[in-house]
């Protein structure tokens, strides 16, 4: 089974229920009294229709009678399928999967070890690898490709999600039109837009200018998913000290007060309109290199905390690096990652794989949080305890100096220890005899490797010709 | 000039106030107000940088800094020579290019400009090559300076360098290019005079871009 299943495990309670509540407060107020830009007509109109009072400058005051009744008529739970119609991501509380970041800038190339520009063919690759690897649960397109005309490359990038796996996808376009071709060639496979509603194959992961202004592209795709009933995220950013606050929870309160418009938005178009809630993303800017910081210790917690409080199926992100290698740097980021934001319980958490703060993608570290995952996960599963795993007899039988090896209770169990493919556990020679190598360099043959090995389940060839007439 | 080392550890310390007191005692005693300021507030402001690039300082710091020498200026300017400027670095017109509505980058850029005593003119985002133009001529400008974040957006930079050369004013403004996707190799590429890989790069080429301009004009 994927995902990691925490029915046996306590989450991590990062906040107390009185601080989400007064951060839930604040992001009312601030959608009440300082309002929200809001750039679509039609959005505009479904607004005023809701009897939302408009203040001078345009601004959108909307009440927390209007948000608490979003709240209340948004679904907690949303069920994404598979390629085959099968429900292989059901978003509910203690239900965690894993999903790749889309659009990175450049790639490392595991070939050669340099940073490029990315092409059409590394996004092929790296779905390949992510349909491979099996504590990777839902596709997302890793890079842009830039050896392809600009306004192709969200198209071919779902042509490719669909092609190269059979796995969940989380699609991105930039502009609406290409929205719409996307959900076309999902529903097309899924056996038409009614049964693809019933059974979403894709899902679309949607940002917006900024916390208190809602632009035109952002909100048409909004409205045109909440009509279809199919799920999106629709997140906002705040870098602290830039666009918001620099603390952590008027920075949160603030996105999330941005979160809170596109959930009423979509609610007013079609009630129970399926919604992914991320809590509020305040990324850390770093004051010293004036870069974005993915990974800073204060974007954790909070967010999936505010998730959490509001019950909605959470959008997490981790198995991320601000490094510019899969080094050390980099292992310990996204293990630390990805492990807050499953304790914390998001749901569908995203961007494993990322370098340099999402500007670059790397197929060896999706690889090596492949294996983060299924230690997590092993982790997560807790742990039985009854007479057999207590195993009192064997050990009054044995007594004080027990041998342990060759009992039978071992040979039961000794495969529910969990065990890597990638961490090296050998002695010094052993290793040196068996490559010698780092994490990193030895994940870069075996992401070769699976390149070369695996073969992902074809698609049906009317399909196929199908999918390329909508997307090209 | 025994006032010229306050002023240095003033700015160095962002203390407003004392740089204030120390501009009007520069005024008061019959100091060269030009001298004051470049050996001892720019000189100051110059320690500043090196802090920030060594890390020493932080985002904060730096803007505090630059405030406090701005403050300064204020009292300083009204006592300069005709045409002398009091260090004013030069003329940006700065704007996010069509499409892109990540700002944020730039926005540091722009702050950083003006700390350096830069006059910046922003036009935002989601700004019209020809739009960038416009305002560089109203202004007279000495650099045209794009910001852009998508890969999909960068490929405009090209077409505001041609669109200058077609409207023969290509001579006239520096161009300097950055974002996330640009490279220094795309910026040749693209035609611009200069890049920067973040915002004190972007500063030290603005920099340097004025004094060829200048210079060369
Ligand atoms: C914040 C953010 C957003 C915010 C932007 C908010 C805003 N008002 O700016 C929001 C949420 C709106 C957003 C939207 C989108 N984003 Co965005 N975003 C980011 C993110 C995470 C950080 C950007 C940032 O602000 N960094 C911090 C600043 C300080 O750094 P910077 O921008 O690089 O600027 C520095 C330097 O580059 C340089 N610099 C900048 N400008 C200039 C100019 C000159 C002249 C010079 C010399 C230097 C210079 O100095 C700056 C300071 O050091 C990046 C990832 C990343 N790490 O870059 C993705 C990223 C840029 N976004 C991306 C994408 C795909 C999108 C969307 C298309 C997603 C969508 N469909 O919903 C939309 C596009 C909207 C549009 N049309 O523009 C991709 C880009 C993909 C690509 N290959 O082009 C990235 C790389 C993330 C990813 N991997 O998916 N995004």
């Amino acid at each position: 089974m994927a995902g990691v299943n925490m029915a046996h495990n306590p989450n991590l309670t990062y906040l107390s229920r009185a601080q989400a509540e007064k951060i839930h407060a604040a992001s009312l107020e601030i959608l009440e009294r300082v309002g929200a830009l809001i750039d679509d007509e039609e959005s505009a109109a479904l607004l005023r229709k809701a009897s939302v009072a408009v203040g001078d400058g345009d601004t959108f005051h909307i009440s927390p009678k209007l948000v608490e009744w979003a709240l209340s008529v948004a679904p907690k739970r949303i069920v994404l399928h598979n390629r085959n119609a099968e429900p292989v991501i059901p978003l509910e509380p203690g239900r965690i999967y894993f999903g790749l970041g889309s659009d990175c800038l450049f790639i490392l190339d595991h070939r050669t070890g340099k940073r490029r520009q990315a092409t059409l063919q590394d996004v092929n690759e790296a779905i390949r690898l992510a349909d491979a690897l099996p504590n990777i649960d839902f596709l997302m397109s890793a890079v842009l490709p830039s050896d392809v005309p600009t306004e192709a490359a969200n198209r071919l990038q779902m042509r490719s999600m669909i092609e190269n796996s059979t796995k969940p996808i989380m699609f991105v376009t930039n502009d609406f039109d290409s929205c719409l071709d996307v959900v076309q060639a999902a529903e097309f496979v899924a056996g038409g837009a009614k049964l693809h509603e019933q059974k979403p194959y894709c899902c679309c992961y949607i940002n917006v200018t900024a916390p208190l202004r809602h632009n035109v592209d952002s909100l048409q795709k909004l409205l045109f998913l909440a009509a279809k009933g199919l799920p999106t995220t629709y997140t906002p950013m705040v870098l602290r000290g830039v666009s918001g606050p620099v603390t952590s929870a008027g920075a949160v309160a603030l996105a999330n007060a941005g979160e809170l418009v596109g959930l009423v938005l979509a609610q007013l178009k079609r009630e129970g309109a399926p919604i992914i809630h991320s809590g509020g993303y305040g990324d850390v800017f770093d004051m010293r290199t004036t870069t974005g910081a993915y990974t800073g210790p204060e974007s954790y917690g909070v967010r999936t905390a505010m998730g959490a409080y509001y019950g909605l199926p959470i959008f997490g992100l981790g198995g991320s690096s601000d490094s510019k290698l899969p080094d050390e740097q980099a292992a310990a980021e996204a293990s630390l990652t990805l492990l807050f934001e499953t304790l914390g319980g998001a749901n569908l958490i995203h961007d494993v794989g990322y370098m340099e703060s999402g500007k670059c993608y790397s197929l060896e570290m999706l690889a090596i949080c492949d294996e983060l995952i299924s230690y997590i996960r092993r982790y997560c599963q807790g742990i039985e305890v009854n007479d057999e795993t207590l195993a009192l007899d064997l050990i009054a039988e044995l007594g004080p100096e027990g041998d342990y090896l060759p009992t039978e209770h071992t040979v039961n169990h000794y495969k529910e220890t969990w065990y890597p493919r990638l961490f090296n556990r050998n002695h010094y020679d052993g290793w040196l005899a068996e490559d010698g190598l780092t994490l990193h360099r030895r994940t870069q043959r075996r992401v070769e490797e699976i390149l070369q090995s695996h073969t992902p389940e074809p698609l049906e060839g009317k399909i196929k010709q199908e999918i390329e007439a909508i997307l090209g | 000039m025994e006032l010229f080392k306050p002023i240095v550890e003033a700015t160095v310390a962002g203390d407003e106030e004392r740089c204030v007191a120390l501009a009007q005692e520069v005024i008061d005693k019959g100091v060269d107000p030009l001298q004051a300021i470049e050996q001892g507030y720019t000189k100051g402001m110059a320690i500043v940088g090196d802090k920030f690039s060594r890390m020493e300082y932080y985002l904060p710091e730096l803007i505090r800094c630059a405030d406090a020498m701005k403050a300064a200026m204020d009292v300083l300017k009204p006592h300069l020579g005709k045409g002398q400027d009091g260090g004013v670095q030069g003329t940006v017109v700065i704007g996010t290019i069509q499409g892109d509505l990540h700002d944020l980058g730039k926005n540091i850029v722009k702050t950083m400009l003006q700390a350096a005593a830069f006059t910046v003119h922003d036009l935002g985002c989601d700004v019209q090559v020809r739009s960038f133009i416009d305002k560089a001529e109203e202004q007279d400008v000495d650099v045209i300076a794009a910001s852009a974040i998508l890969t999909t957006t960068m490929a405009y930079m090209p077409d505001l360098v041609n669109l200058l050369s077609d409207m023969n004013l290509r001579d006239r403004f520096k161009v300097m290019v950055g974002g996330a996707p640009v490279t220094p190799e795309y910026a040749d590429e693209a035609g611009a005079d200069g890049y920067g890989e973040n915002a004190a790069e972007a500063v030290e080429t603005a920099k340097r871009l004025v004094q060829s301009r200048r210079g060369g004009a």
